[in-house]
């Protein structure tokens, strides 16, 4: 049986878990031990890229061709792209689908998703020792039927086959629910970085159905932490330097930090300090303070969780369980928040960052044959319908219908001799065409009749992805036509394959090429992390430790500008071993600091 | 299941009535589109459905249909199973909702409520009208920036179709349970005419609630 692996694709951090034995684990990065890979992609003006907290090092020097938060645009067109997104990013396009402009190259979002996935699956080979092709990745439940489709096309760029598109709040009730072995009624509240999900489930002998869903897909931590970052650091200063890249990127920075420090403090300080434009902002923030400035942005949050209890035909008090997930849930208010509108605490013992992985990566086991004592029933988060006259939807698939599902619709052509019926997809809730979003249009060929005489079925399926395929038949000769499909948010197939083939050719002509990137990015975050402890914590240092270690920085410093990746690895090795003593010693002491205070019986 | 009509099984060629797993070899088979609805659960053809009995079997298929069990299967399984998913759970959300399952009903009967049936049910005009001229003071109201004022009396016009859509929903579980005692005899077209009325007005209801709710969401939001 091949492997199927989960991956969490996050707009902040993503991970990659698989199952060992019979429970699910999320493999971290071997060097630094952490499991969250930044969703963070810089791109050097040489056509070389480095992703994860390689890239985070870079992005407030080079914010406009390091990209953050990419899912925020997946299967998005121009028209949905705000002003702030203007200022922080260069696009290539003023219309179609969302297009960076960097270093005179155009890259689409499901390109940049591509290179993280890719980073994941590296990194989950040369943990498993063996290829890993085939993935389960996880999306917002509220994701549109685009948003599906640019997520799929990120997995084919980067080489794998997508065997299941898993809405996050699902993957999460999976972890959960055979963690607690509950059953019940759950909510599951999913807060990340820049989504936001609420999905209503019954747990039932191993049946995880959902009941309904709802959502903002633009919405998150984010959101929170510009917030922040204009209200605390940028609002006092002038305007230019307010929207200046830079400027901007090192405060949002600043407000994620200080938001961090505040789940657990009740006052930080908050520092914006940009040397190089002469910009230096400091002040204390309190939690109060903090939460009076995003409690609105929280509040957005209740409305979909209405909704979807309402189309669940429940009320808030019938909620047996709300389990809490993404980095956002930390926060207090959050807490406070959810707890009230459903009237008892949120469960916040599993780790946010990592349950969704692992829900995916137990729902990859099923999918590869070797788990069968669990099923999930998912449902379409928004209703599917087709243009007709008057600019009018009309509805063929509810929202919260049970996937999958289809729908059969009747044509006719109305003038002689038509050689093609268009058909118009949208999704929304709303009833007028223009208020819902389109997904695509699909041209169905007819042999030449008299109007009215041609009887094409088609008919809508929507997979167990979300994802909706359509397939037309001749209801008189039986046959099958074919469908062209003109995606409105997304890549043509062509596109894809064109893409495909490029990144084909640049990883088997660049294989030594790529050793060596990922063994300079490597060096980088060592040398990073190195010059970071050196300065924190100096006082540590015994006699001649320093001298020792800069002679190996140094080294290495030199070996970056060669490109013997074999030597690289080795002077990585070396820092290594010449910063064990003191790694050790700062570990004591901060362990020493951490129990400082605290009764011996309570140790 | 439709046990006239024979079929073959895609992987041993055994002839078998419909069934959704082969008697010979127990492969998945496709059902045909126009098995209906009850037979799908092995449940009679009668509109009055004991919901835990339909649920459970719900999910007792589901367990042994769904695309999920298949992944790794043969191209003819994985679309059997698609479609055979697609249609039981077609089949359950229709069964399970007491409007769905009384539309469905008037269909296999051979007949259907128009698609633009915009004319009000003659027992509704009463209260159609009220409420017609209650949203148009609110947005007259709304006009003139005394929303607030309105959303008051607006809450007191959902209560009252509230009730009334609740009443003609009874109407129309009386009338399905009906259905099983007439053996399909006289008394059938007199039974069909009412069936077809309360649905129509419930279908009217439904819009005007809806029409209620996105007035009252727009004076909130004034």
């Amino acid at each position: 049986m091949e492997r199927i692996v989960g991956i969490d694709l996050g707009t902040t951090n993503s991970l990659i878990a698989f199952v060992d034995g019979d429970a699910p684990r999320v493999i971290a990065d071997p060097h630094t031990g952490d499991p969250l890979l930044p969703s963070i992609v810089a791109f050097s003006e040489d056509g070389q890229t480095v992703v994860g907290s390689a890239a985070q090092a870079v992005l407030a020097e080079h914010p406009l061709t390091t990209i953050q938060s990419v899912k925020r645009f997946m299967g998005l067109g121009m028209e949905h792209v705000s002003a702030a997104d203007h200022r922080r990013y260069r696009f290539a396009e003023e219309t179609g689908i969302v297009r960076f402009a960097i270093h005179g190259r155009q890259i689409t979002p499901p390109e940049v998703s591509a290179l993280i996935l890719r980073a994941l699956r590296e990194r989950a080979e040369a943990f498993l020792q063996e290829p890993v092709r085939k993935v389960v990745i996880t999306v917002p439940a509220y994701f549109n039927d685009s948003q599906r489709q640019a997520t799929k096309d990120a997995g084919r760029l980067a080489g794998l086959e997508v065997v299941r598109l898993l809405n996050e709040p699902t993957a999460a009730s999976l972890a959960y629910g055979l963690d607690k072995k509950e059953e019940g009624l759950i909510a599951v509240y999913d807060l990340g970085g820049g989504t936001f999900d609420i999905s209503i489930l019954r747990l039932h002998i191993g049946i995880f159905e959902v009941l309904s869903t709802n959502g903002d897909t633009r919405l998150g931590g984010d959101d929170i932490d510009q917030r922040i970052a204009e209200r605390f650091l940028l609002a006092g200063l002038p305007e230019s330097k307010q929207h200046d890249p830079q400027v901007a990127s090192h405060a949002r920075r600043a407000a994620e930090e200080a938001k961090r420090s505040l789940s657990l403090t009740e006052t930080t300080s908050i520092v914006l300090d940009v040397p190089e434009q002469n910009i230096h902002v400091a002040r204390t923030l309190t939690r109060r303070e903090l939460e009076e400035a995003v409690d609105d942005i929280i509040a957005r949050t209740l409305g979909p969780c209405r909704q979807a209890l309402k189309d669940a035909g429940l009320e808030p008090r019938e909620i047996e369980a709300v389990v809490m997930v993404g980095g956002s849930t930390r926060m207090p208010l959050v807490r406070r928040r959810v707890g009230e509108f459903f009237g008892r605490t949120p469960l916040t013992d599993l780790n946010p960052d990592e349950v969704v992985a692992l829900g995916a990566a137990v729902q990859a086991d099923t999918l590869s044959g070797r788990r069968k004592d669990m099923l999930l029933l998912d449902v379409v988060p928004l209703s599917l319908g087709i243009e007709t006259m008057g600019g009018v939807l009309s509805r063929l698939i509810e929202r919260n219908t049970t996937i999958p599902t289809s729908a059969q619709e009747m044509f006719t052509t109305a003038v002689d001799d038509q050689t093609a019926v268009d058909i118009h997809v949208l999704q929304g809730e709303r009833e007028l065409v223009q208020d819902c979003r389109s997904l695509a249009r699909f041209k169905i060929p007819i042999d030449p009749h008299p109007a009215g005489i041609p009887r094409v079925g088609v008919t809508f399926m929507i997979d167990a992805n979300g994802i909706l395929n359509v397939t037309a038949t001749d209801l008189r000769t039986k046959r099958e036509r074919s469908v062209e499909v003109k995606p409105s948010y997304g890549l043509t197939d062509e596109e894809v394959e064109r893409l495909l083939e490029e990144s084909i050719d640049f990883a088997e002509t660049d294989v030594e090429q790529r050793l060596l990137i990922e063994a300079r990015t490597e060096a980088n975050t060592v040398l990073h992390a190195t010059d970071k402890q050196l300065r924190q914590h100096a006082a540590l240092l015994h006699e001649g430790e320093v001298e020792q270690i800069s002679t190996v920085v140094k080294t290495l410093q030199d070996a970056l500008q060669g490109s013997d990746y074999n030597l690289i690895r080795d002077l990585i090795d070396a820092l290594s071993t010449a910063t064990t003593p003191f790694a050790q010693r700062i570990m004591d002491t901060s362990i020493a600091e951490a129990l400082e205070g605290k009764e011996l019986s309570r140790v | 299941m439709d046990y006239a009509t024979l079929v073959r099984c895609w992987r041993c060629a055994d002839e078998h009535p419909v069934t959704l797993f082969c008697p010979h070899c127990q492969a998945i088979q496709q059902l045909l589109p126009q098995v209906d609805y009850f037979s799908v659960f092995d449940l009679p053809r009668n509109p009055v459905v004991d919901e835990a009995v339909l649920t459970s079997r719900y999910y007792e298929l589901s367990r042994r249909l769904h695309p999920d069990l298949y992944q790794t299967g043969t191209s003819e399984e994985k679309e059997a199973s698609l479609k055979n998913t697609a249609l039981l759970n077609r089949a359950y959300r229709t069964l399970r909702d007491l409007v769905q399952r009384g539309q469905y009903w008037l269909e296999l009967q051979g007949e259907q409520l128009g698609r633009d049936n915009n004319r009000v049910p003659p027992a509704l005009a009463a209260l159609v009208f009220e409420v017609q001229e209650q949203l148009a003071d609110v947005r007259e109201a709304r006009a003139a920036n005394k929303g607030t004022e309105v959303t008051a009396e607006l809450a007191t016009v959902r209560v009252e179709v509230q009730a009334r859509f609740e009443q003609s929903c009874m109407t129309l579980e009386k009338n399905l349970a009906q259905w099983g005692n007439t053996n399909g005899t006289s008394g059938t077209s007199a039974l069909l005419q009412q069936l077809k009325t309360c649905l129509s007005e419930i279908a009217y209801l439904r819009t005007l609630l809806r029409d209620v709710d996105k007035e009252s969401e727009a004076s909130w939001n004034g």
